[in-house]
């Protein structure tokens, strides 16, 4: 079972596009759920969204969280407490760059690689400029 | 038995985006079945720069356009199917 992906933005558009890109090159191997914007409606996150999005997945191949900004940090972090310590355990939230490390981690999960796996994935996408 | 094979080749990309997103999610993914380390340089642009086969986002970074020439190097126990299975995926324009 591959890793899924949760990609959390204060933009559902931001959220929504990120996740096009990543299930282009996942080619359908990969669960991505896209949460965007506050309860309202507005720019914003929401635990709860985060939440669900993840209950939503199978979480036995483990998932990984990627933010747009870190003010979504604690949304997602207040999203982690929610779930269940058997659940949470297989959640990790990524210090990666949204667009980036979403394609990357992506890519990774395609290929049947394990959570940790694609978490440095998407990490090392922070040290890999545009212009090489 | 060798464990440590080394391979190479040259070779002319001719799909019409070169090695954008989805055709260089399709390489790295093929660059995964294999335990090589393989390296690739964009010979066209004549920069020494190396990206690792593995990583999406340095492929990508090479730039690699229609009409590029690239070399594969793979160093492994594998490294000849790597670069032959690389290869077949690129003259096949990504199964175009």
């Amino acid at each position: 079972m591959s890793v899924a992906l949760v990609l959390v933005s204060h933009s559902a558009r931001l959220a929504e596009g990120t996740r096009d890109l990543a299930e282009q090159v996942a080619q359908g191997a990969v669960p991505i759920r896209a949460v965007g914007g506050a309860e309202d409606g507005s720019l914003g996150t929401n635990a709860f969204a985060i939440l669900e999005a993840i209950e939503s997945l199978d979480t036995a191949g483990g998932v990984l969280l990627l933010v747009d900004l870190g003010s979504a940090v604690l949304s997602a972090e207040t999203a982690l407490e929610q779930l269940a310590p058997e659940k949470r355990e297989r959640v990790r939230l990524a210090d990666a760059p949204f667009v980036e490390g979403a394609v990357a981690a992506a890519v990774e999960a395609s290929v049947g690689s394990e959570l940790e796996a694609v978490l440095a994935t998407a990490e090392a996408a922070r040290g890999q400029g545009k212009l090489g | 038995m060798s464990s440590e094979g080394e391979a190479s080749a040259e070779i002319t990309v001719e799909n019409d985006h070169g090695l954008h997103l989805r055709p260089a999610a399709d390489f790295v993914r093929t660059a995964a079945r294999y335990r090589s380390r393989i390296q690739v340089a964009n010979l066209t642009r004549g920069d020494s720069r190396q990206a690792n086969a593995r990583s999406l986002l340095e492929v990508t970074a090479l730039g690699i356009d229609r009409g590029h020439s690239i070399r594969l190097s793979a160093t492994g126990e594998d490294a000849e199917d790597a670069v032959k299975a690389l290869t077949e995926l690129i003259r096949s324009n990504f199964g175009a």
